[in-house]
């Protein structure tokens, strides 16, 4: 193998890895919890099927799902930059990540929410429960169980996703890789650190995630 | 049965010739194969570009046409990002990369370089009207790169050392996207090679743009860089250097790119550096 | 004074085309091999026992756990380092395959799991021998209950074979990225690409759901 390692390199430079694994981290956070919250909305107003709005709901969800994220991110930096809407690299990497996110919540949130049988509103309701109680104590407990491991999953998606910033120079922890390897020239050494610290993040992740889920649901999955 | 008996020594035989080959360094590999796989990063005119029919085009192809000619092979340029500049060399699919690459002793742990081939210095590029006279001028406007270049690196070191931060910087994915993002309003200023600006100030996108100020005390001398280990390739390719200025080659393709012979500080340069 | 930026034209066809075949090509290739491998891989999981179930589960991770984008980088500047250097290509084919490989495979193993012990026991009172009653009753009915989910994969595999544009791949957003630095038309061409993706996923997406909602009843 006509390769010699130089790890010394990548551990002067640790400081400034794990500031970008720091980024990815940031930015994967705010895209989930923004994009759950635009999520509920155009679940809620597909639901709706009110006529403009659904549309609206509609072509976001399909676009959102239908085409690359990389294609996303390529929109939210340049193509905005032709109308004058100029993002930084950071802000149109989440923005792009915020409507994946949206878009694939939204569904995920639906098929929750549908998969609750209508007998059970008005099974809770001959019990003597108002709306509010219904929702609050019925259907969004369940609700909340189905959606629970597709969200773990798009979270895990989002970190995984946030790699896409090396492609317009952000300062993820790809970006910071990428950065830190052209000073260098150290390509193998820097990208498998990071690579071993994406596989930690995204274990933890998970393992944060079963942990919660043990104590919310108490085995009852 | 003879020949039966034969076959180990026959096999034998083989070995050795196979065994030869396997000694065999980049030169020859590039002499036997006929072609000369040369990367060229192609978004950075005039050195690299793609003309309007979306060919390879500039002073670094043309390097690269130079040195087949010279070993008599045929050429082929692949296009390559600042990223891709290493991976390729070292996954074998270029045998060397004719991209501007600053000749840092830190790369040189990496990669091997050659006498450097050209010299740059790095210039500010702004928008009409900003008035940026010295470097100093920059602190209060927004500043774009390409990232991984070495005036990016320059740069980020004077921000920090001046206390501004990288708040006000914005790192473009290629030297290209620098340009675009300064026509299209993302950044007031970006930094780039007083090459690639002298030819953007004659298009008419950016006839009112300003040259600002030079780097202070830094010209970027670039090298050719092939892998570390193919000591007589990078002897090959440093007479290579040499005749390209001795043969009248550097004044041609410097005339072709520039629209004047090489100027006599660059030669100089040349010279010093190697 | 010339301008700087040449506009997009007609010449550009063909260079256009060759990104979308590329794109076309690239992901066939990736979903057929990871559709072949995650269906012997899917299987060896369903069928073996606890230890090599959680060694292949481990191995399988890696490459649900490491952006796409570092696997490519990686192992094309890794194969290349240790002297066999591929084409951009071939190096995408091969980590994209092993990558919808990781996915496909755990579809196809909950189809194989999915089809009940009885029903295997029944085949075998019938007279069918083991593997018989592999290619006859689990491989059918296996797959035909993931259909859903695979096509899913294999979507989501033609899009993110827009990363292999970082190891060199002309493929469609790459030749697209090309052309913007050539004419500063961004809007225009990205609008372009997203609608080249959009018609091959949106009614191969459709289809799905379709044939999930036919399922379910």
């Amino acid at each position: 193998m006509d390769y010699q390692f130089h790890w010394n390199i990548v551990f002067q430079k640790m400081p400034e890895m794990l500031q970008g694994a720091f980024v990815t981290l940031h930015v994967s956070v705010l895209s989930m919890l923004i994009g759950i919250v635009i999520a509920v909305l155009l679940a809620i107003v597909k639901m709706n099927h009110s006529k403009p709005f659904c549309y609206v709901a509609i072509g976001w969800i399909e676009i959102a799902r239908n085409t690359p994220a990389l294609f996303q991110i390529y929109m939210a930096y340049f193509g905005l930059g032709a109308l004058g809407i100029h993002l930084s690299p950071y802000v149109a990497v989440l923005s792009a990540l915020i409507f994946i996110n949206a878009g694939y919540l939204a569904e995920t949130f639906r098929g929750g929410f549908m998969s609750i049988p209508k007998t059970q509103y008005s099974a809770s309701k001959s019990l003597g429960m108002n709306s509010f109680q219904v929702y609050r104590y019925i259907i969004l407990p369940q609700m909340f169980r189905r959606i629970y491991h597709p969200m773990t999953n798009q979270f895990v998606w989002s970190i995984l996703m946030s790699s896409l910033g090396i492609l317009v120079g952000m300062g993820e922890l790809s970006g910071e890789t990428q950065r830190l390897q052209s000073l260098s020239f150290r390509t193998l050494e820097f990208f498998i650190v990071a690579a071993v610290m994406y596989f930690i993040i995204t274990k933890l992740v998970l393992f944060s995630s079963s942990l919660i889920s043990r104590k919310l649901f108490r085995g009852e999955i | 049965m003879k020949i039966l008996k034969n076959i180990p020594v026959m096999a034998a035989a083989l070995t050795v010739l196979f065994s030869v080959n396997a000694t065999a360094d980049q030169l020859d590999t590039v002499i036997t194969r006929g072609t000369l796989n040369c990367g060229v990063v192609l978004d950075f005119p005039p050195m690299g570009y793609f003309d309007k029919n979306n060919e390879p085009a500039g002073f670094d192809v043309d390097y690269c046409n130079d040195l087949a000619t010279a070993l008599g092979v045929k050429s082929n340029v692949l296009n390559l990002t600042w990223g891709d500049r290493i991976p390729s060399l070292i996954s074998g699919k270029t045998d060397v990369v004719v991209g501007s690459t600053s000749d840092t002793l830190e790369r040189a742990k990496s990669v091997g370089f050659t006498y450097p081939y050209f010299v740059f210095k790095f210039q500010v590029f702004s928008k009409p009207g900003k008035n940026i006279n010295s470097f100093d001028d920059l602190k209060k406007i927004k500043v774009g790169a390409a990232l991984g270049t070495t005036y990016e690196t320059e740069y980020l070191a004077y921000a920090e050392k001046k206390g501004w931060g990288k708040g006000n910087y914005t790192a473009f994915k290629s030297e290209n996207d620098a340009f675009l993002g300064l026509y299209q309003g993302k950044v007031d200023a970006i930094i780039s090679t007083n090459t690639n600006i002298a030819t953007k100030l004659q298009s008419k996108e950016f006839k009112d743009y300003v040259a600002g100020p030079f780097v202070p005390n830094y010209d970027d001398v670039v090298g050719l860089i092939t892998k570390r280990s193919e000591v007589s390739w990078i002897n090959y390719l440093n007479l290579f250097l040499v005749h390209q200025i001795r043969d009248g080659k550097l004044d041609e393709r410097y005339n072709k790119h520039f629209g004047s012979d090489a100027p006599a500080d660059l030669i100089q340069a040349l010279r010093d550096n190697k | 004074m010339g301008s700087l930026f040449t506009p997009l034209s007609w010449n550009d066809t063909g260079f256009i085309l060759t990104g979308v075949w590329n794109t076309v090509i690239i992901s066939v290739v990736a979903i057929g091999f990871g559709t072949l491998l995650g269906v012997i891989v899917g299987f060896i999981r369903a069928e073996s026992n606890r230890l090599v179930n959680t060694l292949l589960g481990g191995i399988l991770d890696i490459f649900r756990s490491v952006p796409l984008i570092i696997q490519l980088i990686l192992f094309s500047t890794y194969i290349g380092a240790i002297g066999h250097p591929l084409e951009p290509f071939v190096a995408g084919s091969i980590v994209l395959s092993l990558y919808s490989m990781a996915f496909m495979s755990e579809v196809f193993r909950s189809g194989f799991e999915s089809v009940h012990k009885s029903m295997q026991i029944a085949a075998r009172s019938l007279g069918m021998s083991y593997w018989q009653t592999i290619f006859y009753i689990r491989l059918p009915i296996g797959l035909r209950a993931v259909f859903p989910s695979w096509l899913g994969v294999a979507l989501s595999v033609i899009k993110d074979s827009a990363l292999v544009s970082v190891i060199g791949y002309m493929e469609l957003l790459r030749t697209s990225d090309q052309l913007i630095s050539r004419t500063q038309q961004p809007l225009e061409i990205l609008i372009g690409v997203g609608i080249f993706y959009f018609i091959i996923s949106y009614p191969l997406s459709l289809y799905g759901r379709y044939v999930e909602r036919k399922m379910a009843l």
